[in-house]
């Protein structure tokens, strides 16, 4: 056994005992670990803000050639959105938003109907290529019947009455049996990831194994 | 290296369709077996010699020039080199790109918008026309909202509300700013404490003047407290650890998590059930369903969200929107039911000796794939 | 007006962002990726009110010697040391992220072992979730316990042990029966949420404006 000397992996494993003894109780050394990872959080921000937005997409375009001068309507919003400092001013914040908001609503209608939908529905035809087998039909009809079903179990305008609850609670089954697929899925991903902690611990801190 | 014209190997150029031009689309076909390499040459009109731009993929047999000026005209050549000779092709005629005014490969997504639209500015017409005519569904997650304020109030305890940890430009985010709001006023009727730690600092600023409003309009604008309103981190686990730092020290009697979460969603569900607060989720990130579902009391699934506003406010509007969406469902639902019996039809057709059906079929496979690639 | 206005913008930019979609001409086509440019500027000024608000909290609470304020004292240590050996590299070197750097070393020794002990808590979380959720109070519980155990066993040396069709059913259940509920739920919360969105273009969903 042959503990670690180096100054920063005992800090680093002094952190993860004091994230650790949360599972027993909330505690001092918890609290202590919450905090430094939010100021160092915080700090990493900043930084972060200052290298990755204030150099390259402010400073370099406007004040470097070639000047792209059509940045500054959205640093003129941005500064609006320090109204939010004033309370005389603080509606000027809503121009900024709006155009936030709006510009990102449009931008998501058309990828999802694309991505999401379509992609979806075109995934989701019985083509006769699925029908080699007896297994896979069987497997085809059964992914149809699951999709069909949890559509028909997320219509809110519509009472849930004879047929058409039957087919919702059919539905329900298939919704809960692939939450516990990809619950049990990820499982051991989760295991995998304390068993990685754990090898630090006894391997590099303590120098066992 | 014998150069040999054969007339099997060829290329073909055509202006890349659907983009914003500067671009031609080049097609080999018949490509000689053990090609090694196919070169690229183009001649600018104007120009006397050709000039080397790239090579034409051999498994794809297409490459697109991307270097080329709009309106102005090129010629082709392309050459195949296999191991003892080469084979060239040509195109004779003049070929230029332009950018195109609409983007056809998209077609596919511009009838489902449109149908998208008119049908729930159908719907918003006919709600405010008739709005007792709506029925919306029970969702018992929102129906567990005012038993969740009530029994926060009971033991003394504040309301943890939780808005995700995405931004203001997931949808997510902004169902979970609506149904802050709806907390926001059983908050203030009960007069109880709500604590809003945020991830995104816009999201934070637009959850003060809700709340603030929220508490307006149920008659206690003195009660809210800003400072219960706060950014928190906009690091992931630095934001769960922060969570669950104020989950043990406030110990909240109700939580909201209501919004885009991550790897942290059970991490902060599992700390608010370790406290005993009752918990009603809601999600539109399909992977963490899961786990509020095994953690949580309640949870709003996926586009349940979406409908919370409409369910809590019964506003005609929203209502014909829900309605509106579910009848786009419908539509999806139709045509994939029109997909499997047309498939079907096809399929027997085809192997009886009439393949008219399933060409039709397959040429609709490709406009659906074509949107979607 | 001041309710109008960001309406009025929200509906022509949403709009417009919508046709460019379909328009690949200029300026159409790169409206989408200027707009994206125009976002990421207008985030780092919002970073800044959000700095300004955690900063504030923790003032407030040294000011009023609440409770455990002797934690945002070490809040400020860690952001004045994180701020100042990212100012320091930048200086030395333009670029913080550098193998070598103060700033590159602070974050792969002290910020990543704290990001990982925390995603690691989830092993603990999500044993004392199944726990829970497998004491089967309804049948839809039941369902999930029994996927998830199945699938779980399934995935592991130990599962084909034990029976060994469990993989391959393990399997038969991620492949197809999750696959068309999965799908289902995709199509639903696109839908929620283009409705959604279009509430917004359309300014009935308000609630961004308060």
């Amino acid at each position: 056994m042959s503990i670690s000397t180096s100054i920063w992996v005992w800090i680093a494993a002094l952190l993860t005992l004091m994230v650790y003894s949360f599972l027993y109780k909330d505690n001092p050394f918890y609290r202590l670990a919450e905090h430094i990872f939010m100021g160092l959080s915080l700090g990493y921000t900043l930084t972060i803000l200052w290298y990755n937005y204030i150099i390259p997409r402010v400073y370099e375009p406007l004040f470097l050639p070639p000047h792209q001068w059509s940045l500054i309507f959205p640093i003129l919003l941005g500064l609006m959105t320090f109204g939010i400092f004033s309370k005389k001013y603080n509606w000027l914040i809503k121009y900024p938003l709006a155009f936030y908001v709006g510009g990102y609503a449009g931008l998501r209608i058309p990828l999802l109907l694309q991505s999401w939908i379509i992609r979806q529905v075109e995934a989701s035809f019985l083509t006769p290529d699925k029908f080699t087998s007896v297994y896979s039909s069987i497997n085809a009809i059964l992914i149809f019947v699951g999709l069909v079903t949890t559509l028909i179990y997320f219509y809110f305008s519509k009472k849930r009455e004879h047929g058409f609850g039957a087919a919702a609670n059919v539905g329900i089954i298939f919704i809960m049996v692939a939450f516990g697929a990809a619950f049990g899925y990820t499982v051991m991903a989760r295991i995998s990831l304390l068993i990685g902690r754990m090898q630090f611990l006894i391997q590099e801190w303590l120098g066992i194994m | 290296m014998i150069f040999l014209l054969i007339l099997s190997f060829s290329i073909s150029a055509k202006d890349t369709p659907d983009d914003a031009g500067g671009s031609i689309t080049i097609n080999a076909y018949n490509i000689p077996e053990g090609t090694q390499r196919i070169l690229l040459y183009r001649l600018a009109g104007g120009d006397t010699i050709y000039e080397e731009v790239g090579l034409i993929s051999i498994f794809k047999g297409e490459y697109d020039d991307a270097s080329v000026v709009d309106g102005m005209e090129y010629l082709y050549r392309g050459k195949a080199i296999t191991e003892d000779r080469a084979y060239v092709a040509e195109i004779k005629e003049y070929i230029s790109s332009s950018p195109e005014w609409f983007n056809k490969s998209r077609t596919s997504v511009l009838l489902l918008l449109i149908l998208f639209w008119v049908v729930v500015l159908i719907y918003i017409q006919l709600a405010k026309k008739n709005p007792e005519g709506l029925f919306i569904r029970r969702l018992p997650p929102l129906e567990a909202m005012d038993e969740a304020v009530g029994r926060a109030t009971e033991m003394g305890k504040p309301v943890l509300y939780v808005p995700g940890i995405e931004y203001i430009t997931d949808a997510g985010t902004l169902a979970s700013i609506t149904i802050l709001e709806m907390v926001g006023k059983k908050v203030a009727e009960y007069d109880t404490r709500i604590i809003n730690p945020h991830f995104d600092p816009i999201v934070m600023t637009i959850a003060q003047e809700t709340l603030k409003t929220a508490f307006s309009e149920a008659g206690r604008p003195d009660a809210f407290n800003k400072d219960d309103v706060f950014y928190l981190t906009s690091e992931q686990f630095g934001f769960a650890a922060g969570v669950d730092g104020i989950m043990h020290r406030e110990k909240p009697g109700a939580i909201f998590l209501q919004g885009y979460f991550y790897a942290e969603s059970l991490i902060l569900a599992e700390t608010g059930y370790s406290i005993g607060a009752i918990q009603i989720a809601g999600t539109n990130a399909t992977t963490q369903l899961p786990f509020f579902v095994a953690a949580c009391d309640y949870v709003l699934l996926g586009e349940e969200m979406f409908a919370a506003s409409a369910y809590i406010s019964r506003e005609p509007r929203l209502l014909g929107s829900i309605k509106g969406a579910d009848l786009v469902k419908s539509a999806l639902l139709i045509l994939i039911g029109a997909g499997v019996i047309f498939g079907t039809i096809a399929f027997i057709a085809d192997n009886a000796g009439n393949p008219t059906y399933m060409e039709i079929f397959n040429k609709i496979l490709e406009f659906l794939a074509r949107a979607a690639s | 007006m001041k309710k109008r206005i960001p309406l009025v913008i929200t509906f022509i930019t949403g709009f417009i962002i919508i046709v460019s979609f379909f328009i690949p001409h200029r300026p159409f086509g790169q409206l989408e990726t200027e707009t994206l440019i125009w976002y990421a500027i207008i985030f780092a000024f919002t970073l800044i009110i959000g700095v300004d608000s955690l900063v504030r909290l923790h003032v407030r609470q040294i000011r009023r010697r609440k409770k455990g304020w002797w934690y945002s004292i070490v809040f400020f240590a860690g952001f004045f040391y994180c701020l100042t050996i990212g100012i320091i590299s930048i200086i030395r070197t333009p670029n913080p992220f550098q193998p070598g750097t103060a700033f590159f070393y602070g974050y792969e020794t002290i910020l990543i072992p704290l990001q990982s002990t925390m995603f690691a808590l989830l092993a603990f979380f999500v044993a004392s979730a199944s726990y829970r959720a497998f004491r089967a109070r309804n049948i839809d519980a039941t369902l999930l316990l029994i996927a998830a155990v199945i699938v779980m066993l399934g995935r592991v040396p130990a599962g084909y042990k034990l029976w060994h069709r469990l993989p391959a059913i393990a399997d038969w259940i991620f492949d197809v029966l999750q696959i068309g509920a999965m799908r289902g739920i995709l199509i639903g919360v696109a839908l929620g949420a283009v409705a959604m969105s279009l509430r917004l273009i359309l300014g009935i969903e308000r609630t961004y404006l308060s």
